[in-house]
């Protein structure tokens, strides 16, 4: 067998198009889902046992069921509830909710990284529970957890090809979209692989970068 | 012990007024005892020091008295009220009562100028102007106004206590606890932190100071109390607790002490960073 890209070539700015939808949808999804991860976690180790056992199950649903099932629950589910969604809304707000299961477990294992004569200091300088975890817990917390963070990201951008199930146009869903015009199937996947590798690739040396630049600050 | 009756009202009594009131404490974690019916006051301006043996429940008896330990039956009265409860907000206590540890526990993310004047501006309201000129002021008393802008892993751990000494000082607190603050110095850094703690006792601060430095708490103290398996033992001026102590396990403390003097300070794991894993 021979591959010949030439038969996609015509096609490769709507892939490109297409990453670009998968590159807006992680960047959102990894931004909403730090900030509710953020908070989940922080809610795991705060001293209320009751709240702590939210957080914890919330994240243990979230981590033990499948990204595509909680996307069909979001898009396919939630409108017989009356609640529609455009695809794209529904497809952040699924992968968000997924992401900040995983940040969660990682902010709570960052909080507890911090030493206890941190509280301590904290505490008797005056600081209430959440002055401190704002002011001195939080920040050491999540400079440690950065590079997890970062990693979380990457998972993401390979994670939101699985939005294509809900017809939403990005990278994987324009390479099903090509594949079917040109019948170039195995042309059309690896290219969209490449493009993933490169994305992945591209984030994970911006990341370094920031992470060199905060740790010499 | 029973505090004055007619203290409560009469402002001539302010000299004679107890700081510290410990009524019939005790603590324990799990089934271990620690504290055993301890009862202490500490007059304002009184600088009481507290010798023992390792695991007598010195910092257990500080930890209760700045509330970072609940205690389990007893009063704890700070300048007549009562704190051991939960009444009081943290930042009550923290205008009452400043504690010094051994690791320091400076902020390791923040400068040492806002190390300084976090707490000030986020409990006591100050602005950022006023803070730092406090905090400047503090700086310059320990003798660190050039390090304003260091971070607490560039300092050396005696750098790092006058920080934390400082930090304290920065909530204008009435009485200083101090946790063994030079046990965690290299033997050279021990000078400079004894020096501020010297000059705090001159400004008549009250002050708790938990200590191995023997020569100090002499030098320094109005009274000593030598704690052991969570009772205090034994306490008078330091003269007498030091040159004819009564009771017998006092003599043994002391003399074990004296006998292992030279030795403990070459030996022994001395650490100077200013938080751990920072
Ligand atoms: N948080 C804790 N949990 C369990 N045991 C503790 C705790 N803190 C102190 N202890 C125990 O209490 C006893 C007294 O400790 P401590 O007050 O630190 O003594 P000291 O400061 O005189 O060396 C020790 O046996 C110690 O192991
Ligand atoms: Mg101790």
């Amino acid at each position: 067998m021979e591959l010949d890209f030439t038969a996609i070539a015509p096609y490769l700015h709507m892939l490109l198009t297409g990453a670009k939808i998968t590159v807006q949808a992680s960047v959102l999804s990894v931004l909403f889902g730090a900030f509710l991860g953020i908070i989940v976690g922080a809610l795991r180790v705060v001293p209320i046992a009751p709240v702590r056992s939210i957080a914890a199950g919330y994240i243990y649903i979230i981590r033990g069921t499948p990204l595509l099932i909680q996307l069909f629950l979001i898009y396919f589910g939630l409108p017989s509830l009356g609640l529609n969604l455009p695809a794209f809304i529904a497809g952040i707000i699924g992968l968000s909710i997924n992401s900040s299961g995983y940040v969660g477990e990682i902010v709570r294992g960052g909080i507890e990284a911090v030493p206890k004569g941190q509280w301590e200091a904290s505490k008797v300088l005056g600081l209430s529970y959440l002055k401190t975890m704002r002011f001195i817990i939080l920040p050491q917390a999540i400079r440690n957890m950065l590079p997890a963070i970062g990693n979380e990201f990457v998972t993401l951008i390979k994670e939101s090809s699985l939005l294509s199930t809900l017809a939403i146009t990005e990278l994987t869903m324009v390479g099903q979209q090509v594949r079917s015009v040109t019948y170039a199937s195995f042309e059309t996947f690896i290219v969209v692989g490449i493009i993933y590798l490169v994305l992945t690739s591209v984030t994970s040396l911006f990341l370094r970068f920031i992470e060199r630049k905060w740790n010499v600050s | 012990m029973e505090i004055s009756v007619e203290g409560n009202t009469s402002d001539s009594s302010v000299s004679h007024q107890s700081a510290i009131d410990v009524k019939g404490l005790y603590k324990s974690f799990g089934r271990l005892s620690v504290l055993e019916d301890i009862s202490l006051s500490v007059k304002e301006g009184e600088v009481v020091s507290v010798i023992g043996p390792s695991g007598s429940g010195k910092s257990t008896l500080a930890r209760c008295i700045c509330r970072l330990e609940r205690i389990d039956s007893g009063e704890i009265y700070l300048y007549g009220q009562r704190t051991d409860g939960q009444k009081h907000s943290n930042s009550d206590i923290a205008r009452l009562v400043g504690m010094i540890f051994q690791q320091f526990n400076l902020f390791p993310h923040l400068s040492v100028l806002d190390n300084l004047t976090l707490s000030p501006m986020r409990i006591l309201g100050l602005s950022r102007e006023e803070a730092q000129e406090n905090a400047m002021a503090l700086l310059k008393r320990v003798g660190l106004e050039e390090k304003q802008n260091a971070r607490p892993n560039q300092l050396s751990g005696g750098q790092c206590q006058r920080v934390a000494i400082a930090r304290a000082l920065a909530m204008s607190p009435k009485i200083m606890l101090f946790d063994e603050p030079t046990s965690a110095l290299d033997p050279e850094l021990v000078g400079e932190v004894l020096e501020v703690i010297a000059g705090l006792v001159d400004s008549g601060m009250t002050m708790m100071i938990i200590t191995h430095e023997m020569m100090f708490a002499k030098e320094v103290s109005d009274r000593v109390l030598f704690m052991a398996d969570g009772n205090i033992v034994e306490q008078g001026h330091p003269k007498k607790i030091f040159t004819s102590p009564e009771v017998p396990r006092t003599q043994i403390f002391l003399q074990r002490l004296l006998a292992h003097f030279g030795k403990e300070l070459t030996e022994g794991e001395k650490r100077g960073e200013c938080s751990h894993g920072a």
